[in-house]
């Protein structure tokens, strides 16, 4: 299992279309893939999980991947983060 | 009359004499049902599938889409294959023995009022796609695994319905329709005419009716009578009866030729939205279709351009004459899933705006249509929706043109250009109409949006809609521009709104020399018996004291009166 810390970058934070990309991506991965924020630990494959946390900008999120592609998965799911999750600045 | 009669805006004549049918989609609430052990893994097993199914549709919608819509959608089928959701679902049917339907609602409920909680802004509407997935997860198994009801002679009441729902219930045996919401332009009015049933909108509170046995819509008076006595059952039964005898009668009026006193001929068209409809327009002698909408494709994912031709060609095959097959007109309070939140929709991303930006879309409707115009040569033509300046004619043109080439380069023969023309329903164009009359081969006056651009009023609005006035003097000048542009260049004119379907309309528009009229198929009776008995001088005249009002009412009052001078 492996850990890392990102922050959100989005100004209008992780809401829905964001939240689809990642999503979809971690879909691609078979290793399990859970976010920490503040206290709360949401499935990062269901993407109503992930906008329950309701994430806004400078969030800080702790990803949490573990399985046999958790290195590619993690790599993978951080560089969509710092692209900000592919939308072009809102 | 008993104090419960509700009361509504009429916009479908006739009466109807049955049980009500209450269709509360809305809030319709799914109750708990129990379950035993051993239908478990069945349960489980129609999620997995209703899930399959609502997605592959998404498919279908995303080849046509590009990036900006694709989204929305990409978002919905992400909620639809929610790992979350789905052990939510089964935990309910598992663990709780419940029915599948139970275990979707109650699943989908608690993720809505957990975003609902979370107040954020950016869920708004997200929480629409989950009771909007939610709503069609249970439709499709109701439809699917529930047998088809029996509805003959039953009365509809719905807070609001759908063209489609409409259509199927009435397939399935409704004779009357009551909604809450709408006014007399919404899609279930336009289509209740087309059925030829009573149909009354703005029918406030008419959810909460209690009826035990039949009831009689007027859709004349506009009111439904939920708990009539035997005296008036008997009553509106003789009613109904002499309409009926009266229909007969009518039909033979619609045998005579369409010419006014005068000897000038003119053409009443069918709007057509779904095939459906064709058979009601034969029954009323259309003499083609002057407006075939095309949203409904899109909203039933039958878009592929396979799917499309299909369509145009049974039109085609179904009903002689000219077809004019309006583009997709998606925008403002059609389709609103697919399109980003807008604060002013009815000004936004609609109509040719919209299009230009979905290159796939618009190519693969002008493909299609070209494609179909090489089996049925001459009786096709396109019409342009929402155009608002020139440049979207240019680029529409330009659009056309490379389509063709492609075309070409296929082997698909295409000699003929197919005529092009654009509606006036922004008052813009109609300002322009003779500049703009040299760039196209025809002309479609849309008074349903002339009017709402015109006079600054959002036709869907249950307060402001009395400001809703179809013949305001303002709308007549601008017809009046369109219709002498398109006569100095020699080009063809119709008007396709509900103002040709009015009898008060049709006399005003024929008066300004605009012969053909596109309107709802049950309108062409009566608005021929109304052309027939006059001379071309009479309607003039009528038209010019329309041009010289001041007010809705004026022109009411002048019609009024021209009408009365002549009986």
């Amino acid at each position: 299992m492996i850990k890392k810390k990102i922050t959100i970058k989005n100004s209008a934070g992780l809401h829905a279309r964001p939240s689809a990309a990642l999503v979809k991506l971690a879909g691609s991965f078979k290793s399990d893939f859970y976010i920490h924020m503040y206290g709360y630990r949401v499935n990062g494959k269901s993407i109503l999980g992930v906008m329950t946390l309701a994430a806004e900008e400078g969030a800080e999120l702790e990803l949490e991947l573990n399985g046999e592609d958790e290195k590619e998965a993690m790599s993978a799911i951080v560089e969509l983060a710092n692209n900000k999750f592919g939308m072009a600045d809102e | 009359m008993s104090e419960d009669v509700i009361k509504g805006i009429s916009t479908g004549e006739g009466i109807a004499i049955g049980k009500v049918f209450i269709y509360d989609k809305g809030k319709r609430k799914v109750y708990p049902t129990g379950i035993s052990p051993k239908k478990v893994s069945a349960n489980k097993k129609i999620f997995q599938d209703v899930c399959k199914k609502l997605s592959s549709e998404l498919d279908e919608l995303l080849e046509h889409l590009d990036k900006g819509s694709a989204d929305i959608i990409e978002s919905q089928k992400q909620i639809i294959i929610d790992p979350e959701i789905e052990r939510k679902v089964f935990s309910v049917i598992e663990g709780e023995l419940m029915s599948v339907e139970y275990a979707i609602y109650s699943t989908y409920c608690s993720f809505i009022e957990r975003l609902e909680e979370s107040g954020s802004e950016l869920f708004k509407q997200r929480i629409i796609d989950l009771v909007d997935i939610r709503d069609r997860l249970i439709d499709l198994i109701k439809n699917d695994y529930s047998p088809k009801q029996n509805l003959k002679g039953r009365i509809l009441i719905a807070k609001e319905v759908s063209p489609t729902e409409l259509i199927t219930l009435h397939e399935q045996g409704i004779e009357g329709l009551v909604v809450e919401k709408g006014g007399i332009t919404s899609h279930a009015s336009l289509i209740a005419q087309a059925l030829a049933i009573p149909c009354i909108v703005n029918a406030k509170h008419a959810l909460d009716v209690k009826a035990e046995g039949k009831a009689i819509l007027d859709g004349r008076e506009g009111f439904l009578m939920p708990n009539p006595s035997k005296n008036q059952i008997r009553e509106y039964s003789q009613k109904l009866n002499k309409l009926r005898h009266k229909q007969k009668e009518a039909q033979q009026n619609l045998e005579k030729l369409s010419k006014t006193q005068s000897g000038t001929g003119f053409e009443l068209l069918a709007n057509i939205e779904f095939e459906e409809e064709i058979e009601y327009a034969n029954r009323n002698k259309a003499a083609g279709v002057g407006l075939l909408r095309t949203e409904s494709l899109l909203f039933n994912n039958y878009s592929t351009e396979e799917e499309q031709q299909q369509f145009y060609q049974n039109v085609l095959k179904g009903i002689e004459g000219e077809i004019t097959v309006r583009l997709f007109d998606i925008g403002g309070d059609k389709l609103n899933a697919r399109i980003p939140d807008e604060d002013n929709p009815f000004l936004g991303w609609r109509g040719i705006r919209m299009l230009l930006d979905e290159e796939k879309l618009l190519k693969s409707q002008i493909r299609a249509l070209y494609k179909t115009e090489a089996l049925y040569p001459g009786r096709i033509r396109i019409l342009l929706p929402m155009i608002s300046v020139v440049q979207e004619i240019e680029a529409v043109k330009l659009f056309i043109e490379s389509v063709k080439n492609d075309l070409r380069n296929e082997g698909i023969n295409i000699d003929r250009s197919i005529p092009l023309g654009i509606m006036i329903e922004v008052p813009s164009t109609a300002l322009i109409a003779d500049k703009l009359a040299k760039l196209v081969d025809f002309f479609s006056i849309g008074t349903n949006d002339l009017t709402q651009y015109t006079l600054a009023v959002d036709r869907g609005n249950e307060r402001i809609c009395s400001l809703y006035q179809q013949h305001h003097p303002a709308i007549w000048k601008l017809i009046k521009t369109t219709a002498d542009a398109a006569h100095q260049h020699g080009i063809d004119i119709s008007v396709c709104g509900e103002l040709a379907g009015h009898v008060l309309g049709a006399c005003g528009l024929i008066g300004m020399g605009i012969k053909k009229l596109s309107m709802a198929s049950s309108n062409i009776l009566p608005v021929k018996e109304e052309l027939v008995s006059h001379t071309d001088d009479e309607f003039s005249k009528l038209a010019e004291s329309f041009l010289c009002s001041t007010s809705s009412d004026e022109v009411l009052k002048a019609f009024e009166g021209w009408r009365s001078k002549r009986s």
